[in-house]
């Protein structure tokens, strides 16, 4: 069953297009890869999406709602949360208050009932604390919990980044380079976890990333990006043998990247 | 304005494109530094107010002739705007924009009240001279000579600073740390040096601004420079932020508009100033990008 | 919250009831002025930094918003007779003439007013970042000045307002200043604080985790607002005198100052620096001032308490970036560790 589907997005930035008629299809509880060489317009994809920006045209159909030129924190709530390519935790909070906040979109309490902790808040506050603990534990950071979110090395701060999404109760989940910096070791345990969030949370995933390994290991499908001209589609084994992806992106993958 | 009669449109437009030309000069320094540094130098109005009384005591204390005087004041105001800078923004380069703007607000009150100690609060009246304030009469539209020299100036020394941004070593130097520090860095350009170039240039336009407002204005205190100042800031932002030319059409907007809105509407008198509050807010919402400029975009 | 800092808070209120009685009774009028001033500052100072400080939004705009608490409080508090002695060029505009209510309702009144006057203004204005959004503040401030300075039959223009009934008094200031800090202290530690420090340290990693950027901004906006209202109402009153003058960018600079100085983010931070710069401007006023001692005289030099002010600002800015506090609080486990020289405990989360 689709739960997201795109419809010929393009963005343009002046006269430059970044992405060209991107169509993509996401599937209840797939694992979908986005590669491509570097400026191929992943980045920009993602930020269509999650209603960074409103694609110049073309339609984004989410469960049969159309949300593009959404903002993002309407896109968010209705159930698409995002990771950074480039690590964008609050930095000064603690890991605790980072995923807190990830909670208050949630939150039916009034400014008023808050600062008065009137009863709703403080039954509302209990249960986002006690998920962000969950959540914070779930992804082995529960001793850095009081920890300022930028003293994390940076391997921790991006597992706190996906808490921090699957914090606002995500359907889909768009990770952007989650690999990014990790060494092999760290990889394989991604692999690992990130089906393990996805059957946990009953979640589709949609990712950027450039580790094949990674890629090939878990996406059910991928798309290909080549300066912003979608050029492959299809399984882990079609990509791998499609002639125009190894051209244009196996060919200098790995090695170029980091 | 049906009651209005041509010539005295006339003599309401030439007033409104002699101010519009002293607020292009001053503006000029904020849209260069807001260019090169991405930041409102709150000073500025500040620098151009210490210009003016240099070439005060140039006259007053030192009794220089004033073609002298003005030129040792636009070299001091110069001067002062490159300290300005060192002191007060070079320390603060890498750190959160908050910051640099704190420390703009402070440069700008110390050099305010640093006038008032050093000048006196009371207003003093800025030498006349005879040559520009001579009073004519062209047809049947009554002004001072100074009138007519403003707009020549202003538009004398646009043209030599947009020859020297675009045809000398200098300029492109300028250019290119507007564009990107670190690569302009790269490059082999010294770009604290053209950082405080930039400073030095804007400051020296303020001045001639700002001696030019002294004898249309003769009236001269310290916080004299704070209303111009926001105006000019104004004005800058109306051509687009980072652009001279803008900056000089928007300085003529402010200047021509304020002017006639008067005469128009004289009832509307007493919010004169909130003219140019009210222009920038409609811009900002409408077109923050000014007329001249170019789009930022935040990376993502 | 422990037992132990329980029992601390409240002999420590009850030491600040215990002052505020003595002072209010026995002090001279002169030292009077000045506590009053600091509470009051305090008020400003947290109102400002709730918006600049815990919300990130660089807001100029501060001097305005207390100007229309100053004169709402005012005009609501002064009396038909006086009203009518201020308003000797033009009459005031009816109902203004007759409307009166008591200095609480009043000052309520002026905060609310404020607020409406922020929500106003927020709506387009909040959507501006950084140093647009600082100018086109401090822009609407002018603004607010210029129309006060005009509306002759409402605020009586240029002349202001004169002969305002001091009501104003340590008992209501300190009042105002512990119920700023508590709903402070409160607000910053729910919820909704936590999503406006999100906003402040990023802006765009805010909106992705379903924050409404708008929203958020102008509630923190008009919060601040509506007590910068209420600290302008206090200091119109204390000060029997305003006029338009008082509320030009310079007062905003002050502010600016206490919350720079305190550390941008902090409470604690604010009331230390809110007393600091309340007390020096006042002390420091010799500076400007000549001094008689009796066989010389030194004359001062008007204008240089200012210089050491603005000086202060940049030191602060230029050398010790955080401020006094940084974004760190006071708490009663820090106090005593520190006593104890045992490494700091951590911080409780959450509360």
């Amino acid at each position: 069953m689709s739960v997201l589907k795109t419809e010929n997005i393009t963005m343009k930035f002046g006269g430059l297009t970044a992405v060209k008629d991107f169509n993509l299809e996401l599937n209840q509880n797939e694992i979908v890869a986005l590669i491509g060489p570097n400026g191929a317009g992943k980045t920009t994809a993602f930020n269509m999406i999650t209603g960074v920006y409103r694609p110049t045209t073309g339609s984004i159909i989410y469960n049969g709602q159309r949300i593009a030129g959404l903002k993002p924190d309407a896109i968010t709530r209705l159930g698409l949360a995002r990771t950074f390519q480039n690590i964008r935790l609050f930095k000064e909070l603690s890991v605790l208050d980072n995923v807190f906040i990830a909670n208050h979109l949630h939150l039916n309490s009034n400014i008023f009932e808050a600062t008065f902790r009137l009863p709703r808040y403080r039954r509302e506050k209990r249960e986002k604390l006690q998920r962000s603990e969950f959540l914070i534990e779930k992804l082995g950071l529960k001793e850095f919990m009081n920890e300022k979110s930028s003293s994390l090395p940076y391997g921790l701060q991006r597992r706190l980044e996906i808490a921090r999404a699957l914090a606002t109760d995500p359907k889909i989940l768009l990770l952007d380079e989650p690999a990014a910096g990790m060494n092999p070791k760290e990889t394989d345990d991604l692999t690992a976890f990130i089906k393990e969030i996805r059957d946990e949370f009953d979640l589709t995933i949609f990712m950027i990333e450039h580790h094949m390994h990674l890629v090939m290991g878990i996406s059910d499908r991928i798309y290909v990006l080549d300066h912003g001209v979608t050029i492959a589609e299809g399984n882990p084994y079609e990509i791998q043998n499609d002639p125009r992806v190894i051209e244009a992106y196996l060919g200098v993958s790995e090695d170029a990247e980091d | 304005m049906g009651h209005m009669t041509l010539d005295l449109f006339l003599q309401h437009l030439t007033n409104g494109i002699s101010l519009g030309s002293l607020y292009a000069l001053i503006a000029i320094g904020y849209t260069m530094v807001y260019g090169i540094l991405r930041l409102i130098n709150f000073a500025h109005g500040d620098i151009f107010m210490m210009a003016v009384y240099f070439s005060f005591f140039g006259v007053a204390t030192f009794g220089m002739p004033w073609y002298a005087a003005f030129i040792v004041a636009i070299i001091l105001t110069a001067l002062l705007g490159m300290v300005v800078e060192r002191a007060a923004y070079k320390p603060l380069r890498e750190s959160p924009k908050v910051n640099i703007l704190v420390s703009a607000i402070g440069a700008s009150f110390l050099l305010q009240n640093l006038a008032v100690v050093i000048f006196g609060g009371r207003p003093k009246a800025f030498p006349t001279v005879k040559l520009l304030q001579e009073v004519m009469t062209i047809g049947s539209v009554t002004l001072q000579r100074l009138t007519l020299v403003i707009p020549v100036v202003t538009l004398t020394l646009l043209a030599g600073l947009l020859f020297l941004i675009n045809n000398t070593k200098s300029g492109m130097a300028m250019r290119a740390v507007s564009k990107d520090h670190e690569t302009a860095g790269l490059m082999g350009v010294d770009v604290n040096r053209t950082i405080t170039l930039t400073f030095g240039i804007g400051s020296a336009l303020a001045a001639v601004g700002a001696i030019m407002w002294g004898m249309k204005f003769p009236q001269i205190n310290p916080t004299m420079g704070v209303i111009p100042g926001l105006k000019c800031f104004i004005a800058a932002v109306i051509g687009g932020i980072g652009n001279i030319t803008g900056a000089v059409i928007g300085g003529f907007i402010l200047g021509v508009g304020e002017i006639m809105l008067v005469a128009m509407l004289p009832s509307l008198t007493g919010y004169r100033d909130a003219f140019a509050f009210i222009l920038l807010i409609v811009i900002l919402l409408f077109k923050p990008t000014g007329i001249m400029g170019e789009k930022i975009s935040e990376k993502v | 919250m422990k037992r132990r800092n329980i029992i601390l808070t409240s002999i420590s209120i009850l030491l600040l009831l215990v002052f505020i009685f003595v002072a209010d009774s026995s002090f001279d009028a002169y030292k009077v002025r000045i506590l009053n001033l600091c509470a009051i500052y305090t008020v400003l100072g947290l109102s400002m930094n709730l918006i600049n400080g815990f919300t990130g939004l660089f807001s100029l705009g501060h001097a305005g918003f207390m100007a229309v608490g100053a004169y709402t409080t005012a005009l609501l508090t002064m009396s038909a007779a006086t009203k009518q002695q201020n308003f000797f060029l033009a009459p005031i505009l009816p109902p203004l003439d007759r409307l009166n209510a008591p200095f609480l309702v009043a000052l309520l009144v002026g905060g609310l007013l404020s607020a409406f006057v922020a929500l106003l203004i927020g709506a387009p204005v909040l959507r501006l970042k950084g140093d647009y959004l600082a100018i086109a503040t401090l822009g609407f401030s002018e603004i607010i000045r210029i129309v006060f300075t005009n509306t002759q039959r409402i605020t009586n223009g240029a002349l202001g307002l004169k002969a305002i009934p001091s009501t104003t008094n340590l008992w209501w200031s300190y009042g105002a200043a512990a119920f700023t800090v508590v709903i402070m202290a409160l607000l910053i530690s729910s919820s909704y604080g936590k999503a406006f420090k999100a906003i402040r340290e990023d802006e765009i990693a805010a909106e992705s985790m379903g924050i409404n950027l708008f929203k958020h901004k102008v509630l923190s906006f008009v919060i601040g607002a509506f007590f910068a209202g209420v600290g302008g109402g206090l200091l119109g009153s204390l000060m029997g005198t305003i006029d338009p003058q008082m509320f030009k960018f310079a007062f905003t600079f002050n502010i600016l100052l206490i919350i720079v100085l305190g550390g941008m983010g902090s409470i604690t931070g604010t009331v230390i620096a809110a007393f600091i710069i309340s007390s020096a401007g006042e002390l420091l006023r010799f500076l400007d001032q000549s001094i008689n001692l009796g066989f010389v005289v030194i004359p001062g030099i008007s204008g240089l308490r200012m210089v050491v002010f603005s000086a202060l600002l940049m030191v602060v800015v230029l050398f010790f970036r955080n401020g006094l506090m940084g974004t760190n609080e006071f708490s009663w486990d820090k106090v005593i560790g520190l006593l104890q020289r045992r490494p700091l405990i951590k911080r409780r989360l959450g509360q």
